[in-house]
């Protein structure tokens, strides 16, 4: 397979997976609680990976601080996404200095 | 007719994001041409898969052959099959196709984090929101790869840790979504199960997996 056709191969696994509910209009089969609470779900997780070693451990240095930076600036901007990324951003670099 | 409000509300939430899109597009550019891409097909893939994970997945796994890309993929894929239910659920049963096409075309992490944050916090047309979103999503993202592929070894975007900095980005999207008993358990879920499946999954299916079975488990407590 040429790597042209390998790209567009990709893109329809890709795409058939995010059109599957939204072809048309129809009721999903999953619980609404679940849907719910599937896109946090899905963002924990996704930071969780990138923050973990193979062991199961958090790394620790300028990623983990920038995640650590993030949750105060949670805690202080009220849940707001621009000041979880100042703040994470501020502990990441002053890390990165240290 | 489209909600201009809503539209622009869409393009301005995502400009707090597109430093990020961007300097990630870079970096892909950058990996792409390093493992042998041309410029014009990692460009290309932007276009035609637009998706960071399912992208870098391509190039770090392209000496091991198809077979292994696509078993990758497909894990990767498995977790916008939700994302677009969620999403389904928020639209208006009369969209047309071609709309309800464009939005799964760009059914990507981040613009979906912050459609479903809009949704749950303001009055906003969520279609319309979303699609003012991902013009800035792809806009960047596209330009952002042609970027890292034309400057290709001259660049080092390492140099600036921005790879290191996504988790970060994660953690934004998730914060205004930790609302009641039931959210902090499927928080806590999602941490402890992505930390078990990087021990026993491969890369391409632990988030999948561990985002299942969070919400799966944290969806049977009350709030």
């Amino acid at each position: 397979m040429t790597d042209m056709a390998l790209v567009v191969a990709v893109g329809i696994v890709t795409f058939a997976s995010r059109v599957s509910y939204l072809w048309r209009p129809r009721r999903t089969t999953h619980p609404q609680p679940f849907l719910d609470l599937f896109p946090l779900a899905l963002f924990v997780s996704l930071a969780t990976v990138g923050l973990a070693t193979p062991d199961g451990a958090f790394r620790v240095g300028p990623g983990l601080a920038a995640a650590v930076g993030g949750v105060v600036g949670a805690v202080v901007g009220r849940r707001s996404i621009i000041w979880v990324l100042a703040f994470g951003s501020a502990a990441f670099y002053l890390a990165r200095l240290l | 007719m489209m909600d201009r409000s809503s539209l622009l509300k869409g393009i301005r939430d995502a400009a707090g994001l597109a430093p990020a899109l961007f300097a990630f597009g870079v970096l892909f550019g950058v990996l792409a041409v390093d493992r042998g891409m041309s410029p014009w097909l990692a460009v290309a893939s932007s276009a035609i898969i637009l998706s960071g994970a399912a992208q870098f997945a391509l190039v770090g796994l392209l000496p091991a052959g198809t077979g292994a890309v696509l078993v990758a993929v497909t894990g990767l894929a498995l977790r916008h099959v939700p994302m677009s239910a969620a999403l389904a659920r928020l639209l208006p049963a009369d969209l047309s196709r071609v709309r309800r096409l464009a939005l799964a075309y760009v059914l990507v992490d981040e613009t979906f984090g912050l459609t479903v944050v809009a949704a749950r916090r303001s009055q906003v047309v969520v279609a319309d929101y979303k699609t003012g979103a991902d013009v800035m999503l792809v806009v960047n993202w596209l330009a952002g790869t042609a970027v890292g592929a034309g400057l290709g070894s001259m660049v080092d975007p390492t140099r600036f840790g921005l790879g290191e900095l996504f988790p970060l980005l994660f953690l934004g999207l998730a914060a205004p979504l930790v609302r009641g008993r039931r959210a902090w358990v499927t928080a806590g879920l999602a941490v402890v199960g992505a930390l078990v499946a990087v021990q026993v999954l491969p890369p391409a299916w632990q988030v999948t997996a561990a985002a299942v079975v969070a919400a799966g488990v944290g969806s049977r407590f009350h709030d």
